[in-house]
């Protein structure tokens, strides 16, 4: 019974993994990364480490996510398509921003 | 080979590892590059702290009777809590230096940033006094 | 053509990371060779040797106090570094921040982060303080404190966080995280002893048992507050405007 629930825990760290990887749009990826973290915390616990869940929970939902969506914020959102010369979606920001 | 049906978490492990390894060297993003190396980290980390596990382990915690010969390996747990607080500072550290390479040349595709290099250097001496 | 060979070569590392995950002892084996050699010695003597209850706790601060020690300095550094790449502030200038927008973000978002603000700080002080007796201890009470503080910029704008919490304050805490750890350890030499001598389980059994608990939370409360203002301050320096002629926002 809880070998089931760490192959679960352990298949959707794959999944969401493949999924941050394989996205165009960063945004998404820097979202569903934030969810990895949240598994991966989830996973800490599953292995008796209290400490590392405490700290995998702040650092990766809290601080890592903020920092890469700033990052995304000053430059662009769009991964380029290969080939192609201009930028697409290059001055896209959040709504409401000037 | 019927032990890496009992070392699941292992073999995670290494799924993970080459899923990072691949965005790292295949896209051309440099912020996907940065999530790749993240998630290699990650994942050497989770196979780390599951080599400590012990069957049947208890949290590594005194105090409200718990005995010392049912906990789990505390070692691995010590050196990756460093490890992750090193893991963000060098994330930090790598999207500042992208934020700086934006404003320089404009573009993230690591293809386009080694043909402007090139382009700048050619001409010797002429595109660097610019800026 | 070179995304074939990278597909390849990464499948070809696959395949033989997995022989290897195969050929590994048993995972959970008591016989195995984690769990057999020294850690015995480090369960069943931290109670004594250091005088925390929590485990990790006595691992990371007297067993292996130097790599705490080789820690900070490296967030330390990171901070130096992000700042040498995107520049320091300036006394006397008022910078830009890009969300001076007059669209804020949605009541939901602001009531939430409010409400649950205090709750936060609260909780982290805690994690800080019951290091030695629960899961806790200095670098996990930062991060908590640093994820709070991050939702509050994140919600309320950075030009708001960068006046609740000032800059001469972060400057005065950032350095906190290496400076008490050096001047704990340093205090043994004063004393006569070895650097770091609270961290040594044979020099630190002769202290006396409160003063040994007063240096440990000394510095899990420097840490942890160090940390929190470094991560705070990498965060105003990679959303900071670059200036264009020193104007006021």
């Amino acid at each position: 019974m809880s070998d089931a629930l760490s192959l679960v825990l352990l298949a959707l760290l794959v999944v969401t993994a493949l999924a941050a990887t394989l996205s165009r749009d960063l945004l998404a990826a820097i979202i569903v990364f934030s969810g990895y973290s949240l598994v991966m915390a989830l996973l800490w616990q599953r292995l008796q480490a209290p400490d590392l869940a405490l700290t995998e929970a702040a650092v990766g939902a809290g601080v890592t996510t903020v920092l890469f969506v700033t990052a995304i914020f000053k430059t662009q959102r769009m991964e380029e398509e290969a080939g192609r010369k201009r930028r697409r979606g290059g001055g896209e920001k959040e709504e409401g921003r000037p | 080979m019927d032990r890496l049906l009992d070392n699941y978490h292992y073999a995670a492990a290494a799924i993970l590892f080459c899923i990072g390894l691949y965005s790292v060297i295949v896209r051309p993003n440099i912020i996907k590059k940065i999530i790749g190396l993240n998630i290699m980290e990650t994942s050497v980390f989770l196979l780390l702290v599951s080599m400590g596990w012990k069957d049947g382990g208890i949290a590594p915690i005194h105090g409200g009777g718990a005995e010392a010969a049912a906990m789990v390996n505390p070692i691995p747990q010590a050196l990756i809590l460093t490890g992750i607080v090193v893991a963000v500072s060098t994330t930090a550290v790598a999207l500042s230096l992208v934020i700086l390479l934006y404003r320089q040349y404009g573009t993230l595709d690591v293809d386009r940033l080694m043909k402007e290099e090139e382009s700048e250097s050619a001409p010797a001496g002429a595109g660097s006094g610019e800026g | 053509m070179k995304k074939v060979i990278s597909l390849c070569f990464i499948g070809a590392l696959g395949v033989l990371l997995l022989m290897v995950m195969a050929s590994m002892p048993r995972m959970g084996d008591p016989q195995s060779p984690t769990n057999t050699r020294v850690i015995d010695r480090y369960l069943e003597g931290a109670e004594e040797e250091t005088g925390t209850e929590n485990v990790i706790t006595g691992v990371i601060l007297n067993y292996r106090g130097y790599d705490t020690m080789g820690e900070v300095t490296v967030i330390f550094t990171g901070l130096a570094a992000v700042l040498a790449v995107l520049g320091r502030e300036r006394r006397g200038r008022i910078h830009a921040y890009p969300d001076r927008s007059p669209i804020r973000p949605s009541i939901i978002v602001r009531s939430a982060v409010s409400f649950l603000l205090p709750f936060i700080v609260l909780f982290s002080l805690y994690t800080v303080l019951h290091g030695e007796i629960s899961p806790g201890g200095g670098f996990q009470g930062g991060a908590v404190l640093a994820a709070g503080m991050f939702v509050f910029a994140a919600a309320f704008g950075l030009w708001r966080a960068g006046r609740t919490v000032p800059p001469w304050l972060r400057y005065a805490v950032e350095g906190a995280a290496p400076v008490t750890f050096f001047l704990v350890g340093a205090a043994g030499l004063v004393g006569g002893a070895e650097f770091l001598t609270y961290m040594l389980p044979k020099a630190s059994a002769g202290l006396q048992p409160s003063l040994r608990t007063w240096m440990t939370l000394l510095v899990e409360g420097g840490i942890g507050a160090g940390g929190a203002m470094i991560f705070l301050s990498i965060l105003m320096a990679m959303a900071r405007e670059e200036d264009a002629g020193g104007q006021a926002a």
